[in-house]
């Protein structure tokens, strides 16, 4: 099925002074997708949907909604919460509803319904200051929806949350996405989007370092360098169930590993066989390795 | 988006928000008192004097008389136009202060139609306040006014327009200037204390004898050109020379002034990322 593009970057960029916060991004983002962007910290996350939501200029580059040049019109399909709820803490949720709805355009007969469906209904007259941090994440989500988008951009909708308010945020993506709507979410968590997501790009520092399906994430296998003084060794290594193959190459054992199987899964299987190695050194990480690795990165 | 719907939007931003009624509140109903009062004060003071054995004819001083009733209480009407501009500056403060505007624009407005919908708001403001003057202005002339005359009742309501332009160029200012300095307390100092620093700008300036041949340069002063479109009009009473009309320039001077501001704002709300 060729599916339709929703969402194409060419090499947007963004400098705040020296420092590049986005740096020559291509992405594309399809109908139907549950599109995680992950990136740890700083990675530049925000400032690209500031600029894909028209508050950030760009620097250069360029993208399409829907195939057209961005305006304040395609912004009106899109439901977004970039990095905190925001609303007027003076006005209580439905009316803060009410006025998205105003700005959007969208019936405001749908706010019952936006409300009921991130559980809010009760508290709706209650001024907006008085919520606690997880009713302000779900309004906003409520806000996004309100015009009934093509498309739901979440920019860390779980941040400061507690277990709870997490699986219930994690449960409404869940149920929004099941609806067919195409939804964008930024995270600094490989476990969120692996739970959430289709597909998802991993970005560091501004540039995009991977873009795929997240079945992939668990892929790629390592090669593990593997020696020991024990005469037996290359027969062990080929009876153990991780291996693909092996080969020899200055003195050590070069073993490729099949997906799934890690370098401890080795060590632990020759420990048990009597054999204590010398030397045992991950030369090619897997892909989730290398993501986590990015994602503890400080910035 | 129709300009009535701009005004729905930022309306619904304010008719929810105490301090709005509050500041309004305040402003048209220290306004109307003053201005409906005044008569009835001087009658007042007229009568203390009067049991101190001192005569005071205040239908000598015809304040609230046609046509001098118009130029009267427009220019003490222009004094109060501050706490309107204070509204009006925490209507846009709190919009960057609670990252709103962030989020009308994620939401779809353009910056064009912000920027109007804050126009539009300041438009509906001093056109509120024309109303209340015309309507004062109406009730109190005819009361006080001993000879009736048509003619006297239409001279002097082309400050009318004139006090329409004054408030609107007043407030468009205090939005310029709310949108550049975007904190709420810093800009409402700022603003209480624009006319001192033109003043002190204006003496600077104008210092070594250039006064004489530059002087006329002082009427294009933004404050001073919003000033100048009512002038004071109580030496009269005192047998003074005084403007009792509009003057052409003047207006021409403060619409431009009011278009600048304006379009400042427009250009910072355009340029930032926000
Ligand atoms: N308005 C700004 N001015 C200067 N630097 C900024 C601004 N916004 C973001 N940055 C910087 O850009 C980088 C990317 O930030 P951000 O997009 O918020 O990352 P993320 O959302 O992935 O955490 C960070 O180093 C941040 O400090
Ligand atoms: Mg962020």
């Amino acid at each position: 099925m060729n599916l339709e593009t929703v969402l194409s970057i060419q090499r947007l960029t963004k400098n705040f002074g020296k420092l590049c916060a986005v740096n020559q991004l291509d992405l594309e983002v399809k109908r139907g997708q549950v599109f995680g962007m992950l990136g740890p910290n700083g990675s530049g996350k925000t400032t690209t949907l500031g600029m894909l939501m028209g508050v950030t200029h760009p620097t250069s580059g360029s993208f399409t909604w829907f195939g057209e040049k961005p305006s304040h019109l395609t912004r009106k399909k899109i439901g977004a919460v970039l990095e905190h709820p925001i609303f007027y803490p003076y006005l209580s949720g439905q009316k803060n509803l009410e006025l998205n709805a105003m700005i959007k355009g969208a019936d405001p007969n749908n706010i019952p319904k936006v409300l009921e469906m991130v559980e809010l209904s009760s508290r709706k007259n209650d001024k907006y200051r008085t919520y606690s941090l997880g009713m302000k994440q779900r309004l906003a989500i409520a806000s996004a929806l309100v015009s009934d988008p093509i498309i739901l951009i979440l920019d860390e909708p779980t941040n400061g949350l507690d277990p709870m308010g997490i699986a219930e945020i994690r449960q409404i993506i869940k149920r929004i996405a099941a609806d067919g709507k195409t939804i964008i979410l930024a995270s600094h968590l490989l476990d969120e989007v692996q739970k959430v997501c289709t597909h998802f790009a991993v970005l560091r520092k501004g540039k995009l370092m991977h873009s795929g399906p997240v079945d992939d994430v668990g892929k790629g296998e390592e090669t593990v360098e593997v020696m020991a003084f024990h005469d037996d060794l290359s027969i062990y290594l080929q009876e153990f169930v991780g291996s693909a193959s092996i080969k020899r190459e200055d003195g050590l054992y070069q073993v490729m590993m099949k997906d799934g199987f890690h370098s401890q899964d080795l060590n632990k299987f020759l420990f048990e066989n009597g054999i204590i190695t010398s030397h045992l050194v991950t030369k090619k990480k897997s892909l989730e390795k290398q993501f986590l690795e990015i994602l503890s990165e400080a910035h | 988006m129709s300009l009535l719907h701009l005004v729905k939007v930022d309306l619904k931003k304010m008719t929810s928000y105490r301090t709005f009624w509050v500041i309004c509140g305040l402003y048209f109903v220290t306004l109307g008192f003053t201005t409906a009062s005044g008569m009835e004060i001087l009658k007042w003071i007229a009568g203390k004097f009067q049991d101190f054995g001192s005569e005071i004819n205040i239908n000598r001083i015809p304040l609230y008389h046609f046509p001098d009733i118009w130029q009267n209480l427009i220019w003490v009407s222009g004094l109060f136009k501050i706490v309107l501009s204070i509204m009006v500056v925490i209507s846009i403060t709190n919009e960057y202060q609670y990252r709103t505007l962030r989020q009308n624009i994620i939401d779809g407005l353009s910056r064009w139609e912000l920027m109007l919908s804050k126009i539009l708001m300041n438009v509906l403001l001093s056109l509120m306040s024309v109303g209340m003057l015309l309507v004062i202005i109406l009730f109190t002339g005819l009361i006080y006014t001993p000879d009736l005359a048509w003619a006297d009742i239409v001279t002097g309501s082309e400050f009318l327009l004139a006090y329409f332009l004054e408030v609107f160029a007043f407030l468009s200012y205090a939005l310029m200037l709310g949108m550049f300095v975007q904190r709420s307390g810093l800009t409402i100092v700022l603003l209480l204390l624009s006319n001192m620093i033109e003043a002190i700008i204006k003496l600077n300036v104008f210092r070594f004898g250039i006064e004489n041949s530059f002087g006329w340069l002082k009427q294009f002063f933004p404050l001073e050109s919003i000033t100048n479109l009512v002038p004071l009009p109580f030496p009269r009473y005192a047998f003074q020379e005084i403007q009792d009309s509009v003057s052409m320039v003047a207006v021409l001077i403060a619409i431009g002034w009011a278009i600048l501001f304006n379009y400042f704002s427009y250009l910072r709300l355009k340029k930032a990322d926000i």
